[in-house]
């Protein structure tokens, strides 16, 4: 058997793995300073240390180079020939409101109605979906989890938030809550009905906007007492700009009719799915629109685009200057495959340090959530991947997955399903 | 006055408005009667006898008589010539100006059909509603709004009347189209069988729910055919001891069609709906016609020898919308082209030498008929084989041409009368003539007010000229009276009363108001009376002093054809215009060579091929002479990759309609209008086995392709691949529900264990047939056949399946029955039962990461695949996804990250794959012998940043990088072309 070492070398690393056998338990957080020296860290703000050291304490990172001085008790691990990246991003995710797709009451999808501003995903946020651990072990460390998809979806659908994949329960998990307000863009296809879509959406708009000046007058003595509405009231942050529409649209014209209701309404926007996005790209950079792509590993709905229509979607963007990440398009049980994503991308055209950008710092800055995620520097969250190699690349393993300085189990349930069923093949042999 | 007769498209000779009253005579008094019906009444005997003078009469196409004669009587042609004698007691008919065509036959219609029954609950008919071969159009034939009248609007004066309901649907029978009772129009009954190639949803849904279900129950129906007659004569024979075959008027009726007499008319409604029906021709043999769609051109180079009666529609389809930007976007150059190319689909089967029937089968609006008929003319049709497509034609192929088809003395008085060449795009059908009963179609003028006349009124209240124009059938006036010009308003006029009228304000001396007049038309003259409005009345009258010239009708420009469309194939984007030629010898020079052979992976290594086959693979490997030489110095070479499930290219997936359906046939149903193909080619794909769906505990057959883009959908197969069938485990076939068994897991297996025991009785019983030879012979079923190709092992099973439990289920059953599983498909679960599956060699057919959409597909694990191979099952990956499939390389990538070795890896997607559709004699790995399928990459295979540059099928290079650029060109440009054309044509 050729492969023989290479046999015994993996079955090695899952026998480590099945000390703990069952479930996946959420590791504990970081009590003392750990350095993790030898790596080759490429921090995707800059500069890339070879031969370097990532320091982090309680969860932060406090030093990052070649010549960091570490503090004492400083628990050290060598990873030398490792390659360090930050955390990957999923834009756009079910995970931990979605099981099973078939089975409709794991689903935490869409609210009744078409106008649900108010409703916030972390609070439904499953912490013992098994798809948490399969992703975390393809080295995504943060989701946006985003309601208001599929059947049944409405207009307004609720806010997404960005989700650890580290913790006990949703409290410690949230990152940031209210990263955006999602919207879904009507479809064009049929006139009248997208007209009317749009006139019900300007109107849930003017109604919020509306609300906002009322309950400011009456906050500010001005006016009599107005009743609060759970909807309008959390579309507030909207208008002050604090939070994104994110908008789900594809076709060309919905992605410039809602920049057009953007600005006109006078909030941010930021575009999901972005397939026809190439086509006003110009457009989109000129007004400083970020696209969430979640159309790259999928083939175009039009016969005569190109195979690789969205394949190359990304570098289009990429030349064209637009402000782009690439999200995840599958459902939450295969939120796993978001690296290859970004690898379609870059056979077909796009920077290969630009695709791993688009899963690391460019969700974050689009999402307003850099401050803590992103890259590596000094200051910010732990929150980073090990490798052996470049983590889009397929034969590229994840070894070890780190959020907040909590060293994940990578035991997920795929690899339990595959120590516990070698152990019959092994017990099979034996009889 | 002659001259401006012959002008005129619209008014009619002086003759012609003497006789003017008799036309309203015929159509109320032929209603109803037939030859042996009673008189009520009077008994009617106008003279049927008539005479047409100074015609131009077209015979036949391309027989003209100018000037001629054509004698009628009682229905038949009695005469027809130059200088043929009019009979004394014949009524005359001036022809001056009009053209006699005979009249058109409709091979295929609805005529009568309007109202087609759906329940049928009498009699001793079939168990499946979608068997209806016993029904005649002619005793089904309702008279009332049958359609006879639009159709000879258009010309028509025979029809074909098909049974429009059903996968047998009912024989067909021409008949006339005059508005008499059906026995007088019949013209032959049972003139086809009619045939649809799917399920009439009017009858509700039942096996056959498919296309795949329709076929196989054509077969098997005309298997039946033969069984019903034979069983009935052994029984005659002999009856003594037999138990009597049951009497099946269905079966029955289809006597003519098994023996050879009765055509089997198929209504197809795209080209390979036409193959289809081909296919059905060449499988039994009978005689078979075809209604197609208006999409035959795409495979006319195919159809030009295979001898079958093609009837085609000229329902050409309606503008693509492009009218904003967004909606062009949206059109694909398949359907922009076909909309081009549509009205030349004649020209180009003619072109091919096809004969062909034209119908009016498929227009919402018969009254668009001649208007598209002579736009087929203006894209390229000869005019004498449209006009013989509608005539001598179809009476060939409905065996009628003695009586009808054209004129000729002897035959039936079926014509039709233009103003003009049929051609041209004012002429318009004046009357039609059935039978030798004359039906007005455009109604003719005998009158004319238009002119300048001299008015004269009482006491000379208004003398003047008065001046009337007709302008579209509107008329309008003014009177000079002397240097006043007044307008008339109101003006009108109607010729059946002739009645003349108009308004006008009059300003004179003695009254000054509104005139109203009222007049009579007479020859030149008017008379009439006018209301001086609250004053009195007057008479006046008018002598005709002149004509008005009218203006000639413009014609209708028809927008030129300037676009040059190649002939592609498949019709669409990325079509090409053949299939790529076969170098004799190829040589791939210096490449990371991926043998999946014996020899391993082989570094700076040559590929040679001959004659479509690999030749050899090694180093330094010579030249052959004249051979293309490839240089792939950087580059990787795999064997081409294979999928091992994949449902694209094909009409349909599911046979829904029983729990067991072996005997239908993906094959059946290819398409190569697949997009798909070209992408998953791009992506190195070129073999799949494309597979029936998963609602059945025993599905259908599977059929093993190539991706031969280009090629026509039977040549697509892999030759003398395996026949696979596919069987499907756990929720799918029990979910399909209501009241279909099973409803259980338990259920699912019961079924397939009681379906086998069928089939070995019905072996046995055929054993005992084949012993004996007495009796009455068995029935062949095709169902049960194909459970003893099973058991016989000359069908593969693949079943779907997702539980370890069902996968254990169907080993055991298989076992205790006596038949194989080559491999379980999805196996979410199969890493569980991996040593069961090893022991008795049966493969898995996974997927690299795809789980968790349904409860049965909870338990998946990426390592399925790693596990499975480790405990020694033969295992592949698989799509089941028109999208993956066409990048399976990457598939294969993904099993390296969870720890696969990467030429185990890659053997999931080719010599495994292969191995497990019983396939790898050809194809899987580059071996000498083996099908020169190979891929050019541009790096490592398995590799994310890797694309192929170029996929070869058969030694045929099939996708090319830097050619597929060169098309996204071609076809932005084609698309660009048609777009820009339809903006710019103005016609309608």
């Amino acid at each position: 058997m050729k492969n023989l070492s290479l046999f015994i070398l993996t079955v090695l690393i899952f026998t480590c793995f099945s000390a703990q056998a069952f479930s996946q338990i959420p590791a504990p957080k970081q009590s003392t300073p750990i350095a993790l020296t030898g790596a080759t860290i490429h921090t995707m703000a800059g500069a890339t240390h070879y031969n370097g050291t990532i320091l982090f304490e309680d969860g932060i990172i406090t030093a990052i180079g070649t010549d960091v001085t570490l503090p004492d008790g400083t628990e050290i691990k060598d990873v030398s020939g490792k390659y360090i990246y930050p955390g990957f991003i999923d834009a756009w995710s079910q995970i931990g409101i979605f099981e099973i797709s078939a089975v409709n009451m794991t689903l935490d999808l869409n609210e009744t109605g078409p106008i649900n501003p108010n409703v916030m995903v972390e609070r439904a946020f499953n912490p013992g979906s098994r798809h948490i651990g399969v992703a975390r072990s393809a080295g995504i460390t943060t989701v946006v989890t985003t309601p208001g998809s599929g059947f049944g979806a409405g207009l307004i659908p609720g806010q997404s938030a960005a989700m650890m994949l580290e913790g006990w329960a949703w409290d410690e998990m949230t990152l940031k809550s209210g990263v955006g307000l999602m919207v879904n863009w009507p479809n064009p296809g049929n006139q009248r009905n997208y007209n009317n879509q749009l006139e019900q959406l300007r109107q849930a708009f003017d109604d919020a906007r509306a609300y906002k000046r009322a309950r400011t007058a009456m906050e500010e003595g001005n006016a009599p007492h107005h009743d609060f509405d759970s909807r309008w009231n959390a579309m507030i942050p909207v208008f002050e700009k604090e939070m994104p529409i994110v908008v789900s649209a594809n076709d060309v014209r919905q992605i410039q009719d809602a920049v057009t209701f953007a600005q006109e309404q006078d909030v941010r926007v930021i575009i999901l799915g972005g397939r026809d996005a190439h086509l006003v790209a110009d457009f989109l950079r000129d007004e400083n629109v970020p696209v969430l792509i979640s159309t790259v590993q999928s083939s175009p709905g039009r016969w005569w685009e190109p195979y690789n229509a969205w394949y190359e979607l990304p570098a289009k963007l990429h030349e064209a200057g637009v402000r782009f990440a690439i999200a995840g398009s599958s459902s939450a049980a295969n939120a796993n495959r978001l690296p290859f994503e970004a690898g379609t991308a870059a056979a077909f055209g796009l920077p290969v340090d630009v695709a791993v950008k688009s899963l690391t710092v460019y969700p974050a800055q689009i999402l307003g959530l850099d401050d803590r995620i992103g890259t590596l520097e000094a200051g910010k969250d732990a929150s980073f991947l090990i490798t052996d190699g470049n983590p889009i690349e397929y034969k590229t393993r994840v070894e070890q997955v780190y959020i907040q300085g909590r060293k994940s189990d990578m035991n997920d349930m795929h690899r339990q399903f595959y120590n516990m069923y070698y152990e019959k093949v092994q017990q099979r042999r034996a009889e | 006055m002659k001259n401006r007769i012959s002008q005129s498209n619209r008014i009619t000779s002086f003759l012609g408005m003497l006789i003017a009253f008799v036309l309203f005579c015929f159509p109320a008094g032929i209603q109803a009667q037939s030859q042996t019906s009673p008189t009520d009444g009077m008994k009617e005997n106008t003279p049927r006898v008539h005479a047409f003078t100074n015609a131009t009469i077209v015979t036949s196409p391309g027989n003209t008589i100018n000037n001629g004669v054509l004698v009628i009587r009682n229905g038949v042609i009695e005469a027809v010539g130059r200088n043929t004698r009019v009979p004394a007691d014949a009524r005359v008919w001036d022809m001056e100006g009009k053209v006699i065509y005979p009249g058109f036959i409709d091979a295929y219609s609805s005529v009568g059909m309007q109202n087609p029954q759906t329940e049928i609950e009498t009699g001793n008919n079939s168990w499946n509603p979608q068997l209806r071969a016993h029904l005649r159009a002619e005793t089904e034939f309702e008279v009332e709004d049958d359609g006879s009248s639009e159709l000879r609007a258009a010309g028509f004066t025979t029809a074909v009347s098909v049974p429009p309901l059903g996968v047998f649907r009912g024989k067909s029978a021409v008949v006339n189209l005059g508005d008499g009772s059906v026995t007088d129009r019949l013209v032959k009954a049972g003139a086809a069988q009619a045939v649809g190639l799917r399920r009439s949803n009017e009858l509700g849904f039942s096996y056959p729910t498919s296309a795949i279900g329709a076929i196989a129950m054509i077969r098997q129906t005309l298997y039946d055919g033969i069984w019903h007659r034979d069983a009935h004569a052994a029984f005659d024979r002999n009856p003594a001891g037999l138990q009597r075959p049951e009497h099946n008027a269905v079966l029955a009726s289809l006597s003519g069609v098994v023996s050879g007499r009765q055509p089997l008319l198929f209504e197809a409604n795209s080209e390979e709906e036409v193959l289809r029906a081909i296919r059905i021709k060449e499988e039994f043999g009978f005689n078979t016609w075809v209604r197609g769609s208006g999409y035959e051109y795409r495979v006319a180079d195919y159809l030009r020898n295979k001898n079958f009666g093609l009837v085609i529609p000229i329902n050409f389809p309606d503008k693509p919308d492009v009218k904003t930007p967004e909606d062009a976007l949206n059109q694909s150059m398949a359907n922009l082209r076909h909309w081009y190319l549509a009205p030349e689909n004649p020209a180009r089967l003619d072109a091919k030498g096809i004969t062909f029937s034209i119908s009016a089968d498929g227009l919402d609006n018969k009254s668009h008929f001649l208007r598209n008929l002579r736009y087929a003319v203006h894209v390229g049709l000869n005019p004498n084989t449209a006009l013989a497509a509608l005539t001598v034609n179809p009476a060939a192929l409905l065996g009628i041409d003695a009586t009808h088809g054209s004129i000729a003395r002897g035959k039936a008085a079926n014509f039709v009368i233009f103003n003009g060449d049929l051609f041209e795009q004012n002429s318009r059908v004046v009357d039609v003539w059935v039978d030798g009963d004359r039906y007005v179609v455009n109604r003719q003028r005998h009158s004319d007010p238009a002119g300048t006349w001299a008015l004269a009124s009482q006491n000379g209240l208004f003398d003047g000229t008065l001046e009337i124009k007709e302008q579209r059938g509107r008329f309008s006036g003014k009177l000079e009276i002397g240097e006043e010009e007044i307008d008339l308003k109101s003006t009108s006029y109607t010729d059946e009363s002739r009645r003349f009228r108009a308004d006008f304000m009059l300003e004179a001396d003695d009254f000054s108001g509104l005139v109203r007049l009222t007049g009579s038309l007479s020859a030149d003259r008017l008379t009439g009376w006018a209301e001086l409005t609250g004053y009195g009345r007057i008479e006046w009258s008018a002598n005709r002093t002149g004509y008005t010239e009218e203006e000639e009708q413009r014609e209708r420009s028809l927008p030129e054809r300037t676009l040059e469309l190649a002939d592609i194939r498949p019709a669409m984007e990325y079509g090409r215009e053949s299939i790529p030629e076969q170098p004799r010898h190829i040589l791939v020079q210096n490449a990371t060579i991926w043998t999946m052979g014996s020899d391993g992976v082989l570094e700076n290594a040559d590929l040679l091929i001959r004659e479509g086959k690999v030749a050899e693979v090694g180093t330094n490997l010579s030249v052959p002479r004249n051979a293309v030489v490839i240089d792939a110095s950087g580059k990787h070479v795999t064997p081409g990759l294979v999928d091992a499930h994949l449902h694209s290219g094909v009409d349909g997936v599911n046979e829904v309609g029983n729990a067991i359906t072996a005997e239908v046939r993906m094959a059946d149903v290819l398409n190569v209008n697949n997009i798909w193909m070209y992408r998953q080619l791009a992506g190195g794909l070129t073999t799949a086995h494309v597979m029936h769906g998963s609602a059945n505990p025993i599905g259908g057959q599977n059929v093993i392709i190539k991706m031969r883009w280009g090629a026509l959908s039977h040549d697509l197969i892999l030759e003398n691949s395996p026949r696979t069938v596919k069987f499907a485990l756990g929720e799918n076939p029990k979910r399909v529900g209501t009241g279909r068994y099973p409803d259980t897991r338990m259920g699912v297996e019961q079924i397939i264990a009681d379906r086998f025991r069928m089939a070995k009785d019905y072996e046995r019983r055929w054993q005992e047939w084949e012993r004996n030879r007495t009796g009455i012979p068995p029935r062949r079923d095709i169902r049960l056949d194909a459970l003893v190709d099973i058991l016989n092992g000359n069908i593969d099973v693949h079943s779907h399946s997702y539980r370890q439990d069902e996968i254990l289920m169907l080993m055991k059953l298989a076992e205790e029955i006596g038949f194989e599983v080559k491999a379980f498909h999805h196996a979410v679960e199969a890493f569980k039962v991996a040593p069961e599956l090893a022991e008795r060699g049966i493969g898995a057919i996974v997927w690299s990461d795809w789980g968790g959409f349904k409860i049965e597909a909870y338990d998946n694990t990426n390592y399925n695949a790693r596990l499975l191979k480790e405990a020694g099952v033969v295992t592949s990956l698989h799509s089941d996804n028109s999208q993956i499939a066409s990048r399976m390389n990457w598939e294969a990538a993904k099993m390296v990250r969870v720890g696969m070795d990467p030429e185990d890896a890659l053997s999931l997607v080719t010599s495994r794959t292969a191995e497990l559709l019983g396939i790898d004699d050809r194809v899987g790995s580059l071996e000498p012998g083996k099908d020169a399928d190979f891929v050019i990459w541009s790096g490592d295979p398995l590799s994310t940043f890797t694309v192929a540059e170029q996929t070869w099928i058969d030694g045929r290079r099939y996708f090319l990088i830097e050619e597929d650029k060169v098309l996204r060109e071609k076809v932005e440009a084609e698309r660009a072309k048609l777009i820009r054309f339809i903006m710019e044509e103005h016609n309608d």
